[in-house]
């Protein structure tokens, strides 16, 4: 009870200090409106193959935003030198692990409400509920393991390098079934079931990884 | 020894083994190719064993073992990409497709080169030591996991034909010599590494005294989480 409050007084910073900045999710919309554009001219995209690329892009975009908002995860903390602090006090490193995690799968809830309107809007896609649960269980663990490897850098010497070459092998397990679930729920072939059935999995294998190995990396 | 032992592995592989019948010489890959994939597993496997070992008990022997194990993994990695690749040419038309092995094989070496860099960008000592342990760990939990998404999407690689007899005993000989070579090989080439990271680190402590005790924190085991 005490752990899930200390998470959540943790994720309630993190969002407050994102309000008053307003720094990252601005920029996380444009870089992702960018992203689409990119997507644009990169392919050439008409009204026939607009559905079959849009899921491609749809994944590397928020790949892409995902770890720019990760790497900023902790940024502020150690510019502030304060995650020194939050460890110093009783609270649980796995709690203070769990509420920045929750905080930057919130922000990056608040990225997909850009982008998947965004991707309808311009490639035609269209928006499912089963589309939408798709990505948001991608999010859950994508954000577990996002925040862990942020945690990891943030005390290397070459983060920007280092998180997206960490992050992104262990992402490829959310992308394999995410892309497979979203592109069944936009009429191409493949099992949406079983795709959301391996999605669940995985973000309860990587969610309880994750909180085993949180201490290891925050602690000290 | 482990030279001479490979240079027998070669001898048997060009010699003692018949020719495939469809392949032709090309087969002859097989060998080492499926030996140094074996090896690699296990390498990783150290690597594993090492982190686990060492976020236990902060012992610096598991740490250097896991090391040396991430780098010899790498090499047996890449030859088994190289040698595949080498293979697939001839017999699939092409260096590359997206298949299960393939995609996780290479996933495999993604995530070990990313281990050896987090080792030379993280300042070393312990905490270079514990997070590279980490992403050890996840490093090997996550590539069954690739291999088990990507099989049900789609797979061309050859499943395992060494446990169901359909190879002739000549080539089941050479195979498993090739094997025990290869594995002798990495064995040798991990027992060297160990030497090497052994020496880095004593130069490390001579140029530099021990900044922490080390076991100080032996009071929070992993028993303690919370």
């Amino acid at each position: 009870m005490n752990q899930l409050r200390v998470a959540l007084a943790v994720a309630r910073k993190d969002l407050r200090s994102e309000w008053r900045t307003r720094e990252l999710v601005p920029a996380l919309a444009q870089f992702i409106i960018l992203a689409l554009l990119i997507g644009n001219f990169g392919f050439q995209i008409d009204s026939r193959n607009a559905s079959t690329i849009a899921p491609g892009i749809l994944w590397l975009a928020l790949v892409f935003a995902g770890l720019v908002a990760f790497g900023r995860t902790f940024a502020a903390e150690r510019e502030q030198a304060s995650l020194e602090a939050m460890l110093m006090t009783p609270a649980s490193p796995v709690a203070i692990f769990a509420g920045k995690a929750l905080a930057a799968a919130a922000l990056l809830v608040v990225c997909e409400m850009v982008l998947l309107p965004a991707l309808s809007l311009f490639f035609g896609m269209p928006l499912s509920g089963a589309v939408v649960a798709a990505v948001l269980l991608a999010t859950v663990g994508m954000a577990a393991l996002g925040c862990l490897f942020a945690a990891v850098v943030a005390r290397v010497r070459a983060r920007e390098l280092l998180l997206p070459l960490l992050t992104l092998p262990l992402w490829i397990p959310f992308i394999i079934a995410g892309g497979l679930a979203v592109q069944s729920a936009m009429g191409l072939p493949g099992s949406y079931q079983q795709a959301i059935g391996l999605l669940i999995d995985f973000d309860i294998l990587f969610v309880v990884l994750t909180s085993l190995a949180a201490r290891f990396v925050l602690d000290e | 020894m482990a030279v001479l032992l490979m240079l027998l592995a070669a001898g048997a592989i060009f010699v003692y083994a018949p020719t495939d019948a469809l392949q032709g010489p090309v087969q002859r890959i097989f060998y080492l190719h499926v030996s140094s994939a074996i090896a690699a597993y296990g390498c990783f496997a150290v690597v594993l064993v090492g982190g686990i070992i060492y976020l236990r008990n902060d012992s610096a022997v598991a740490d250097r073992f896991a090391r040396a194990g991430a780098l010899v993994g790498v090499v047996f990695t890449t030859v088994t990409l190289v040698m595949g690749m080498l293979w697939a040419k001839p017999i699939w038309n092409t260096f590359w497709t997206w298949d299960a092995r393939l995609t996780s094989t290479l996933v495999l070496w993604i995530v070990y080169a990313g281990y050896l860099l987090v080792r030379r960008m993280a300042e070393p000592g312990r905490q270079a030591a514990r997070l590279a342990a980490v992403v050890g760990i996840f490093g090997f939990i996550d590539v069954p996991v690739v291999h088990f998404s990507v099989t049900w999407w789609r797979t061309q690689h050859p499943g395992p034909i060494i446990v169901n007899d359909a190879l002739p005993v000549q080539m089941l000989g050479t195979f498993l010599f090739t094997l025990a070579c290869t594995l002798v090989l990495a064995g040798v080439m991990i027992a060297i590494r160990y030497r090497i990271e052994t020496l880095i680190d004593e130069k490390q402590s001579i140029a530099e005294p021990v900044p922490v005790a080390a076991g100080h924190r032996a009071e929070a085991g992993p028993e303690a989480v919370p």
